[in-house]
């Protein structure tokens, strides 16, 4: 087996509670965001990182590439361990690893033209200038399936997909080897979704990118990843090849997940499992299996409300954070 | 074949841009009908007119920049809404005819508990004593699903999830048993655990209301599962109308095909064994300068002279289908031998 490109071990993140009252009454509750994730991801493949609001995937990935700083948790991305390097080696390490984010129009600066966006990361890195960044622009526009004459515009200029394309090219101006797409398809309407999705699986294709993709629209991840893992309040529950996990899920949340999602074909004779109830806050996560409460399972008994699952192999390449992992919904 | 209780005819609503320059047309021509009882689903990308639509029926468009065209034509129960005095028009909105929002954020008022809000069209509508609105609100509380709702109804929205809103806005919405809801995106902003809920709960009233609901939505997944007809919209018209089954079965419009065919599906082999998702190039024009002839022609794949030129009529699909059941805006109907794209 191949080495992995990314891998993440232990990850915790918790956000410290405000103290009430102008910061002198008691501290609220930590937030676990993230708790104890651990998942790599071969080069060149896709993992798809898959939850409700609220689960902590979007903290996953920035936690990665530290944007916020991880608590605890061991990342190496090619062999060198992110978690512990200075700024200076930090900066240099970010040419490898970028982001796309789920907001084309927040996270573009409207100030600037798509020219400027995608010559600063050249300036910063010393990549390229003047005649030579001028191509890199043109020949990186065209990749993403752009005209050339974008360069000139301002964010308010373009459509959402063009935006998307936009900031799709500008992580790829550094000529990283990992992309974290934070939900980068969720705000795009479904013509524009599948379009912006085919060309991040042939920019996947030429570049042999390593793709972090975040989303908790289970048939687009369906779409473009290998590997898929489940998350729900901070956790890991269930992860493993696509295709075994959309065939034979194991926690009755995946199950779950799964069964709720429309499918756009009024014949389909599904099952449909509707969870009871909403997600509970992060902060106050239940004891025992944090997915107790809301589990339909009808084993669960009173190990689920007190012991709290491990995420073990349920069957190969196949974890799940379930006691009745054996005897799936 | 019944009265419908909604007739939606030649409506055209028009926005002036801000720069004064243009008219945008966002909808431009919609006919439809909504028989009692019925869901019908309204599926479009944004910039379709589908919202636009809904708020036409309800005469909630902001006028200026919006106005609704002459000769437009909405009919509720036998009455041209589009001519009521606002008087008697308030009477049916909010009343008789009910919507929902996207955004239970936006849509509730922060500052008046739910209750208060909830009883506030019972009081309006039906002059309920404030007393007895409160135990109605409390009802409905109950009926939307929402645990402890003696407790619940001194709520105010912050103190509840994004899915307890939406149940909210439900309530609300159905206070005074409408005939009519119109039901816009009512779970675009939700998780999917949570949308699935409230799609079930609105099946649930539906049934025991025997309301009728337009459902207004992106997803075409979720008017498989809750439409009895669906109509397609695409810049500013109706491009397809056809009961569920049918469209799904035998989509012929090219966009609706090319949509159909966007969408990345759960029940579709898993990646690397299946290739690419088909889309649709190019994007949804600017309603201040939609295409000649048929809107979709720069889209479309079969395009020929003829859509170029002259815009098509809805034409009824044929097929075995009953005469105006299935209708298309598509001259492909006249021609299907070129239903090959081209290379």
């Amino acid at each position: 087996m191949t080495p992995a490109l990314v891998d993440v071990r232990g990850l915790v993140k918790h956000f410290p509670g405000e103290r009430r009252l102008l910061g002198l009454g008691p501290p609220r509750a930590v937030v676990r965001a993230v708790d104890d994730v651990s998942f790599a991801i071969a080069p060149g493949q896709t993992l798809g990182l898959v939850g409700e609001s609220g689960c902590g995937k979007s903290t996953v990935g920035r936690a990665i590439l530290r944007l916020i700083e991880p608590d605890a948790g061991r990342v190496t991305i090619d062999g060198q361990d992110v978690v512990t390097l200075g700024a200076r080696a930090l900066r240099a390490l970010r040419r490898r690893m970028q982001i796309v984010f789920q907001d084309p129009y927040g996270s573009l600066n409207p100030r600037m033209t798509v020219h400027q966006m995608l010559a600063e990361p050249l300036a910063i890195h010393r990549i390229a200038s003047g005649a030579d960044a001028e191509r890199r622009i043109a020949a990186l526009l065209e990749e993403v399936g752009l005209d050339p004459s974008f360069a000139q515009s301002y964010p308010h200029e373009l459509s959402g997909g063009q935006r998307q394309r936009v900031g799709i090219a500008r992580a790829l101006s550094v000529e990283p080897n990992f992309l974290v797409l934070d939900e980068p398809v969720s705000a795009l309407d479904v013509s524009v979704q599948a379009q912006v999705l085919n060309l991040l699986a042939d920019l996947q294709q030429r570049r042999r990118l390593t793709y972090l993709f975040i989303a908790h629209d289970l048939a687009v991840v369906k779409h473009i990843a290998d590997q898929v893992a489940v998350m729900y309040l901070g956790k890991i529950v269930e992860r493993a090849p696509a295709p075994t996990l959309y065939g034979s899920p194991r926690h009755p949340y995946t199950t779950s997940l799964l069964s709720a999602v429309p499918v756009p074909d009024p014949q389909a004779q599904r099952q449909r499992i509707v969870l009871a109830g909403d997600v509970p806050s992060p902060a106050h996560p239940p004891p025992g299996c944090p997915f107790h409460p809301r589990c339909p399972h009808p084993k669960k008994d009173a190990r689920c409300r007190t012991d709290p699952p491990a995420l073990r192999e349920v069957a190969p390449g196949q974890l799940a954070a379930c006691h009745f992992a054996e005897e799936p919904l | 074949m019944t009265e419908p209780l909604l007739r939606v005819r030649d409506l055209k609503t028009y926005f002036v841009t801000e720069q004064g320059s243009g008219t945008a047309r966002a909808v431009d021509g919609v006919s439809f009908e909504v028989q009692p009882g019925e869901t019908l689903g309204i599926v479009g990308e944004s910039g379709c007119g589908k919202t636009v639509t809904s708020l036409s029926i309800l005469r909630l468009i902001p006028e200026p920049p919006g106005h609704i065209r002459p000769g437009s034509f909405i009919e509720f129960e036998g009455r041209n809404l589009l001519t009521l005095e606002p008087r008697d028009l308030r009477a049916i909105r909010g009343n008789q005819i009910a919507m929902i929002f996207q955004e239970p954020m936006t849509s509730l008022n922060p500052v008046f508990t739910v209750g208060d809000q909830i009883a506030e069209a019972a009081i309006v509508h039906q002059r309920l004593s404030h007393r007895a609105a409160r135990t109605r609100a409390i009802e409905m509380l109950r009926l939307v699903g929402i645990p402890d709702p003696e407790e619940r109804v001194d709520h105010y929205p912050h103190q509840m999830s994004g899915g307890m809103r939406q149940r909210v806005m439900i309530a609300m919405a159905l206070v005074c048993h409408p005939k009519l809801l119109i039901a816009d995106e009512p779970t675009t902003a939700l998780d999917v655990t949570i949308q699935a809920q409230i799609l079930e709960l609105l099946d649930r009233l539906q049934a025991e209301l025997g309301m009728a609901v337009i459902l207004i939505t992106h997803d075409l997944g979720v008017v498989a599962g809750s439409a009895d007809r669906v109509v397609v919209m695409y810049a500013g018209q109706v491009v397809e109308q056809a009961p569920t089954a049918a469209l799904f079965a035998r989509p012929l419009h090219p966009y609706t095909e090319g949509l159909l065919a966007s969408v990345p599906r759960l029940d579709a082999p898993p990646a690397r064994e299946h290739g690419r998702l088909h889309g649709i190039p190019g994007q949804v024009p600017a309603a201040t300068a939609w295409p000649e002839g048929c809107r979709f022609h720069p889209r479309c794949p079969y395009a020929w002279d003829r859509c170029r030129a002259e815009a098509p009529p809805l034409l009824d699909a044929g097929g075995g289908a009953e005469p105006g059941t299935h209708t298309v805006r598509c001259w492909l109907l006249t021609d299907p031998r070129r239903r090959t794209p081209h290379p």
